[in-house]
């Protein structure tokens, strides 16, 4: 009912009007500033962007138009951006490994620690702990951790502590097996406050009868968990897993700060790769490819979002 | 917005060709300066990624500048991400008056952007100053038969640093051949320390490392081709120079850390590994500007003064008895992105003996002006640093800063160091120097 009123509800004013105004000016002028700032902001600079990646752009200008070349290089010749082979390598590998690991572990253990802290009573302490690194910048946290994976066992922390036990020093950072392990570990860190308050707050919605009538019909804290708290929170966990997964996409700084790609480019991501090759290396047709390919992996996200908010909307 | 920051450049580079033009003609005149170069305001801006030290002994030149010219000359340091300000400065409309570029490979990159005035615009042509350089010096700063831009500064790059009073303790004396060095780093070992300090995680510590010892082995001709577009990465002269230091003196044992905690320190703290209050490895390779940073503040204040006793350099030694007499040395470029009179004044002073005098006195650099005296320069290290640069049989450009922007020689020589298998990763970064140099 709510969807099919309101186009009948338009279209008796607009009878009354001259004829030929079958246009609605004021609609118009009220969406004009935000569609000339969509314009200008958004919609220019990608069409500009798509352009640019098939040109040499000297500068970030159009110099010279070298078709399919840029995308032909980045998926075939550029072993820093994708290596097939086993394991594979490259910056959209790491960027797959973070996808899988970073999201899932920073929803499993937020809904884990959710679950956990509600049965305590200083949960509110818990949460205010898990919820800290949320606080600080990511530009610090990836100095912080730089300080706790320091091969100096002076100023590292994780090698002074593994020195009791006579292990190591080891340098997480500074082997290509294990940077990028290292590096989403510190991703989950940083991360899993937002999930834990988040599916916190879920959890606190299902109401307490539901549970009840669970353990009156016999079912343990196992059953629950999976059977019941999970599928009435599957709404919230879709919405932080889809942000972390733009968060995977769009990450850099950590990166940048901790290990600038490295060692050698085993821990780049796409977004990083993008700095690389247009600015350092100033390649801004090449950048701008990998722009693109980033554009490309976030529609089918936003196209998602957008269907489950329409889906939301029809419901109410 | 937007319209505008792509407007601007475009009028920038009008205004910069019609600057062309005028130059030119001036040039053609033969009057010296060109008539046609657009008046300057009276001051300028100079930019590059020194600071500390180096940063002082530099503005040092810009008030000797300023002095005799009366144009202001103001500096601008950008320390990290070098090449990304001065990029995104050039596309504002908006670049400094004068860069001193590090590296070959981007100076090659901004001069066929058309971002680079070239000197002969300027009014000062090859000929004319040829005389006040080593020959060789100048050629680095031709891109495409063109002058753009002239070295002002160079350290050598064939220098091991220790420490002579810990030396006399062990025992242990500097060595002159790759034997010598090989049996120097066993002597030390046994003599209960570390040889060998590592700033591997700086990919750039391990091209200096391979630039000396390929020059050494196979000459300056194989290393010129090397570092060309027709450079031929899967050779096996490149395989026999990695065995050689990555097989026989760099591995697991002879490194402070081993070879992963190499890879995970930076090249500061690497020196600090050998120089600091509290050191923890005997021997460290890199550039003469070691000896600034380590008896600067980042590192040990207090071995300023003990040049010499604390700390000093024995050269590269030759490997497997080749290659005495050559250096390889590193050196920072300066362009001109503005074509102005005021520009012009400060490239042409920049290539005075009284420019290479005053920054000498500084201590931070070796100055390539051939008169430059070098009882100037303040420490014995220095004095000896220079000497070496100019008593060479051969000098070549540091290596890595020649190739075109983007493939990672560093990163290669990290995957070396970890012992990895190099024939596949050598093709494959033979095949991305080839578009590398397609692509400039």
């Amino acid at each position: 009912m709510a969807v099919s009123s309101p186009p009948a509800v338009a279209t008796a004013p607009k009878a009354d009007r001259e004829p030929g105004a079958g246009f609605n000016w004021a609609a118009v002028l009220f969406m004009a500033p935000a569609a000339l700032f969509l314009a200008v902001f958004l919609a220019f600079p990608a069409v500009y962007t798509v352009a640019l990646s098939f040109n040499r752009a000297r500068r970030g200008e159009f110099t010279e138009w070298v078709g399919l070349d840029n995308w032909i290089r980045l998926f075939t010749e550029d072993p820093n951006f994708l290596r097939l082979g086993f394991p594979p390598s490259g910056a959209l590998w790491n960027n797959v490994l973070w996808l899988v690991f970073y999201v899932s572990l920073c929803v499993l253990l937020g809904l884990v620690i959710a679950v956990v802290a509600t049965r305590v009573r200083y949960e509110a302490f818990i949460k205010a702990l898990v919820f800290v690194p949320q606080a600080i910048a990511a530009a610090s946290i990836a100095i912080m951790w730089r300080f706790i994976y320091s091969p100096d066992a002076e100023t590292g922390l994780m090698n002074s502590i593994l020195g009791i036990f006579n292990v190591g020093p080891v340098s997480l950072l500074g082997s290509p097996d294990t940077v990028n392990w290292a590096l989403i570990a510190v991703g989950v860190w940083s991360s899993v406050g937002f999930t834990t308050v988040i599916l916190s707050a879920a959890i606190k919605g299902i109401s307490s009868e539901v549970l009840e009538a669970a353990r009156v019909d016999g079912a343990n804290e196992t059953q629950i968990f999976w059977r019941i708290i999970v599928p009435m929170v599957s709404l919230p966990i879709s919405v932080v897993a889809v942000t972390l997964v733009v968060n995977v996409i769009k990450l850099f700084d950590l990166i940048y700060v901790m290990t600038l790609g490295g060692p050698g480019a085993a821990s780049r991501v796409i977004a990083f790769s993008m700095y690389q090759e247009a600015f350092p290396a100033g390649q801004f047709g090449y950048g701008a490819t990998i722009a693109v390919v980033m554009l490309l992996l976030l529609i089918p996200v936003m196209f998602f979002n957008i269907r489950r908010f329409r889906a939301e909307a029809v419901q109410q | 917005m937007r319209k505008f920051r792509l407007i601007a450049p475009v009028m920038a580079f009008v205004l910069v060709l019609a600057a062309c033009g005028n130059g030119e003609d001036g040039g053609a005149d033969g009057t010296g300066a060109p008539e046609g170069l657009e008046e300057g305001d009276g001051s300028i801006v100079v930019t590059s990624l020194w600071g500390g030290a180096e940063e002082e002994a530099f503005v040092a030149v810009l008030d000797a500048f300023t002095e005799e010219t009366g144009i202001e000359a103001e500096y601008e340091a950008n320390r990290t991400d070098y090449a990304t300000v001065l990029r995104t400065r050039i596309q504002g409309g908006n670049p400094p008056d004068v860069a001193i570029i590090p590296g070959i490979g981007f100076l090659r990159s901004f001069a066929r952007d058309g971002s680079l005035i070239p000197m002969s615009d300027l009014g000062i042509n090859r000929e004319d100053i040829e005389g006040n350089y080593a020959s060789g010096i100048l050629d680095v700063g031709v891109v495409d038969d063109e002058l753009y831009g002239v070295m002002v500064k160079l350290n050598s790059k064939a220098t091991i640093w220790y420490s002579p009073e810990r030396f006399e303790e062990m025992g242990v004396e500097p060595a002159e051949d790759w034997e010598g060095l090989l049996q120097l780093t066993e002597d030390i070992k046994a003599a209960g320390a570390t040889p060998w300090s590592l700033g591997a995680a700086d990919g750039w510590t391990l091209t200096d490392w391979f630039e000396i010892t390929y020059l050494k082995m196979h000459g300056a001709e194989a290393y010129d081709t090397l570092f060309s577009p027709e450079g031929d990465w899967t050779d096996a002269s490149v395989q026999e120079t990695l065995d050689v230091i990555f097989g026989e003196l760099l591995v697991e044992d002879n490194v402070d850390g081993g070879v992963d905690g190499a890879l995970a320190t930076a090249f500061v703290d690497a020196i600090g590994q050998v120089f600091s209050t509290s050191p923890s490895s005997e021997l460290y390779y890199g550039g003469g500007f070691v000896g600034g940073i380590a008896t600067g503040q980042d590192v040990n204040p207090d071995l300023a003064g003990q040049e010499g006793t604390a700390i000093d350099w024995f050269p590269f030694p030759t490997v497997n008895g080749s290659g005495e007499g050559l250096v390889t040395y590193g050196g920072d470029v300066m362009a001109a992105l503005v074509a102005d009179s005021d520009v012009a004044a400060f490239m042409e002073f920049m290539t005075t003996v009284e420019s290479g005098q005053t920054w000498a006195e500084g201590g931070t650099i070796i100055s390539p002006i051939v008169d430059v005296d070098t009882a100037v320069y303040p420490t014995t290290l220095i004095q000896a640093e220079a000497e070496q640069v100019t008593s060479a049989e051969a000098v070549r450009f540091d290596g890595s800063d020649l190739l075109p922007a983007g493939p990672d020689l560093g990163a290669l020589l990290q995957s070396a160091l970890r012992g990895e298998d190099m024939g596949s990763l050598l093709e494959e970064f033979q095949q991305q120097v080839t578009t590398a140099w397609e692509q400039e």
